[in-house]
């Protein structure tokens, strides 16, 4: 696509996208919601919880996880408005800051595995640890899809505004921002309850 | 309607991105096409072997027994039984009729149906198609395993389906397969649902699609909706397998588990009700299209049609429970998901009496793709009304797993949607290759294929209100089953002639596309009908439309009496004439 886009034509992709990104995340909330159906299931079903010898799950990493990344989508809210306004220079820091809580995430979530592991909690071990890896294992393989996602933009930090890539950058950022929801229910369903 | 319009795509050049990786919405259906069918013969091999073990036990298969099974001289060995089974409905349903209906129609109508130069997203479209191609791979890999190919039933349901039931690394192909499958059918479901709502020709409200694509675009938005749902479930079933997780074990088959089985089963079903919809959806289309076209009537009540594949849409969402009756639900439940099952009915009525009224009184011309579509009627019909013993509770208990449900499912999934796949072949012909497929053979299939039919799954549904248990290695190892041989025989009988039936077909197709020379090209319209893709030249240039037409009236505007002497229909492109 060579030739400059004319507004109408940039409206019209922009709103192509935007419909295709919401069929997406209908779909993968699909995803989540079944897991956390389960989840459900599992919890109302059970007479005491966590199951007898089943030690209880700290809430301090999971916690520590949901600051990073509603703060990382603070920081890519500020990202956006800063390309919005053709400010590039805000715009490299705030890459960086969403970039760098994004990997504190996958840190801390490691962090958290160990720590159960540490607690005897394996994921052959009954329903209740499987429960927790397995859906903190699939949030956390989307998280890596999304910090994939998010290097597509780096070329845009480094370049700056441009009208072409509008619609990466509303995308990118729906899908992470959906990737912090889905973390908020998931610690407030598995691990605050 | 038509947010924007697509530029012209240059041709391509070389082989590969003609052939291999297209982007071409036309060249991917083709792909589908022959992928669905190939498919249909792998699938169509097993269930003979399945038949042949049931009638006549302990005698070898003809021909390709001695290869396959060369330890036991030929006759189906019980564990490969289940396999042939599991993988023949697992094939049937995902990796043929769903690559016929929505990989290759889908791809194929809904750009042309709705006046657009291609999908939205080419890219993800052919992505798609080879992550699909990558599944069947798998899955057919599968076969060759030490251990052999899943066995679990096309549900695999757990314990079945876990380490203690099926050890060997098929199920978790199977798995891995099925998950692929589904990431590849959630990609065509947003490029489906996103290109009909923003390319539609200008002037193209939704009812004014022809009725195949709202088919197809629902099966688009259930499958968006839906197939995550199994996703999560398969994902489960493999952390089982993989990582020793145990949410579907319990009991003695679980080391420290607490799962429950129960569980994947409903999951399974959330989907695999919707699933049994996504199939039917683009067959009905279809035929409520060529019912339309070839009575030379416009379709009787379209709009209400329309509205009531809607509504079966939406209550196909909420009545999975009907798959479940045994599982020791809750009555209130079961007459909960019995009565919405009911609903059901009340639309599925009324587009079935909107087929009716369409071919009533109509000057039926009975060419093969119209009598296809009859036969969809028929067996549809009847699918559809043995389906209500099976939605009572009180019946469906003594039906369940029996072959009253295998003859149910495959006349409503089976033949149904196989009739209304051939019946789009042989239509879309012409515009897809340029070429006809012979009459006389297209006939010749049609009624063998429909004596078969008939004869298998009518004769599963009596063995089956008899009693017959399905999943069944040796149906004569009980007494009352021995004086069901005749009638199991008569089934196989009318498979063989089933098979049979299917290779007049395939030589027709292959002779058709790679041999045939037609005397003088295929006009643009040769069947007189109104809808876009018969404005433009057969078979379909690359880029669809020189000029994106602009929409004027809908698409069965057939028989007005008020146009002028010899016409019969309007292309969409035309004023409604007034008298
Ligand atoms: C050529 C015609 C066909 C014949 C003779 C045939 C025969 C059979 C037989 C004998 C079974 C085994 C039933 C049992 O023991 O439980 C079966 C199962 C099945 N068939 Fe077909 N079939 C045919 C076509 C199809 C088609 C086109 C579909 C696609 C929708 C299909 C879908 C299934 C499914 C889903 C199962 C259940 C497999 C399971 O038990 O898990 N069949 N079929
Ligand atoms: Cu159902």
């Amino acid at each position: 696509m060579n030739q400059v886009m004319t507004n109408k034509d940039f409206e019209a992709k922009q709103l192509t996208s935007s419909i295709a990104m919401i069929v997406l995340l209908v779909s993968f909330t699909m995803l989540f919601a079944t897991m956390l159906l389960g989840f459900s299931v599992y919890r109302l079903t059970v007479d005491v919880w966590p199951p007898m010898g089943m030690p209880r799950i700290p809430l301090t990493l999971p916690m520590v996880s949901t600051i990073i990344i509603a703060l990382s989508s603070v920081a890519l809210v500020l990202f956006e408005s800063a390309f919005n306004k053709h400010n590039t220079k805000a715009m490299r820091v705030y890459f960086a800051l969403t970039y760098l809580l994004g990997l504190g995430f996958m840190f801390v979530q490691w962090q958290l595995w160990n720590s159960m592991a540490a607690m005897g909690l394996q994921a052959s071990g009954g329903v209740f640890p499987s429960l927790f890896y397995a859906l903190t294992w699939t949030h956390a393989a989307h998280i890596v899809l999304g910090l994939i996602a998010l290097l597509f933009l780096l070329p845009v930090s480094m370049k700056g505004y441009s009208m072409e890539k509008v619609t990466w950058v509303q995308n990118v950022s729906k899908f992470w921002h959906f990737l912090g929801v889905v973390w908020l229910v998931m610690f407030i369903v598995m691990f605050v309850f | 309607m038509a947010f924007f319009e697509q530029h012209i795509h240059s041709e391509p050049k070389t082989f590969i991105s003609k052939y291999i990786f297209s982007y071409d919405h036309k060249v991917i259906g083709k792909q589908f096409l022959w992928y669905g069918i190939i498919g249909l013969g792998l699938g169509g091999m097993m269930a003979l072997m399945i038949r042949w073990t049931l009638a006549f036990p302990g005698e070898a298969f003809p021909i390709l027994g001695n290869l396959l099974f060369p330890s036991t001289g030929g006759v189906v060995p019980p564990d490969t039984y289940a396999m042939l089974f599991t993988m023949h409905g697992t094939i049937m349903i995902f990796y043929a009729i769903t690559p016929i209906l929505i990989g290759a129609f889908g791809n194929y109508l809904i750009p042309l149906q709705i006046g657009a130069r291609d999908m939205v997203f080419p890219l993800l479209n052919m992505l798609s198609f080879w992550i699909a191609a990558a599944s069947a791979l798998i899955l057919v890999a599968s076969l060759c395993l030490p251990l052999g190919a899943a066995a679990g039933g096309w549900t695999s349901y757990p314990t079945l389906s876990t380490l203690i039931g099926s050890p060997g690394a098929g199920q978790t192909l199977w798995t891995l397969a099925l998950f692929l499958l589904g990431v590849s059918s959630t990609m065509g479901a947003v490029n489906y649902i996103t290109t009909v709502i923003v390319l539609r020709a200008p002037g193209m409200g939704y009812f004014d699609m022809p009725l195949s694509v709202w088919g197809l675009w629902l099966t688009a938005i259930l499958n968006a909706i839906f197939l995550p749902v199994l996703g999560a479930g398969l994902l489960l079933l493999l952390f089982d397998r993989v990582f020793g997780t145990t949410f579907f074990l319990a009991g003695a088959a679980a080391t420290t588990g607490t799962g429950d089985p129960i569980l994947y089963q409903h999951v399974f079903w959330i989907f695999g009700h919707p699933e049994v919809y996504i199939l039917i959806l683009p067959a009905w289309g279809i035929v409520s299209d060529l019912l339309s076209f070839f009575a030379r009537k416009p379709a009787f009540g379209a709009k209400a049609t329309a509205l009531s594949m809607t509504s079966i849409t939406i209550l196909s969402t909420i009545v999975y429970g009907h798959h479940m009756y045994t599982t020791q639900m809750s009555p209130l439940l079961t007459q909960t998901f019995m009565t919405l099952t009911m609903t059901i009915s009340i639309p599925s009525a009324i587009f079935f009496a909107n087929w009716l009224g369409t071919i009533w009184k109509g000057s039926i011309k009975f060419d093969t793709p119209m009598i296809f579509s009859l036969g969809v009627v028929f067996v549809f019909g009847l699918g559809g009304l043995t389906g209500l013993y099976l939605a009572t509770v009180t019946t469906d208990l003594y039906l369940h797993d029996t072959y009253f449900v295998v003859g149910h499912f495959h006349y409503t999934m089976a033949a149904s949607v196989l009739l209304g796949g051939y019946a789009a072949i042989y239509f879309w012909m012409p515009k897809m290759f340029g070429k006809f497929l012979n009459e006389f053979w297209g006939k010749v299939h049609f009624w063998i294929t429909m004596i078969g039919l008939n004869g298998v799954f009518m004769g599963m549904m009596i063995v089956g209100y008899a009693g017959m248990h399905r999943r069944l290695y040796n149906p004569f190892v009980y007494e009352f089953m021995e004086r069901l041989i005749p009638i199991n025989a008569f089934v196989t009988y009318s498979a063989l002639l089933m098979g049979l039936g299917q290779i007049p077909f395939v030589i027709n197709f292959v002779y058709t596309i790679f041999f045939k020379k037609e005397k003088e090209p295929v006009s643009d319209n040769p069947w007189n009908v109104g809808t876009l893709e018969w404005t433009i030249p057969s078979p379909a240039p690359v880029y669809n439309f020189k000029e994106i037409p602009v929409v004027k009236c809908g698409p069965h505007e057939l028989g007005n009496p008020n146009l002028p002497e010899g016409k019969d229909f309007q292309y969409q492109t035309e004023e409604i004439v007034e008298a």
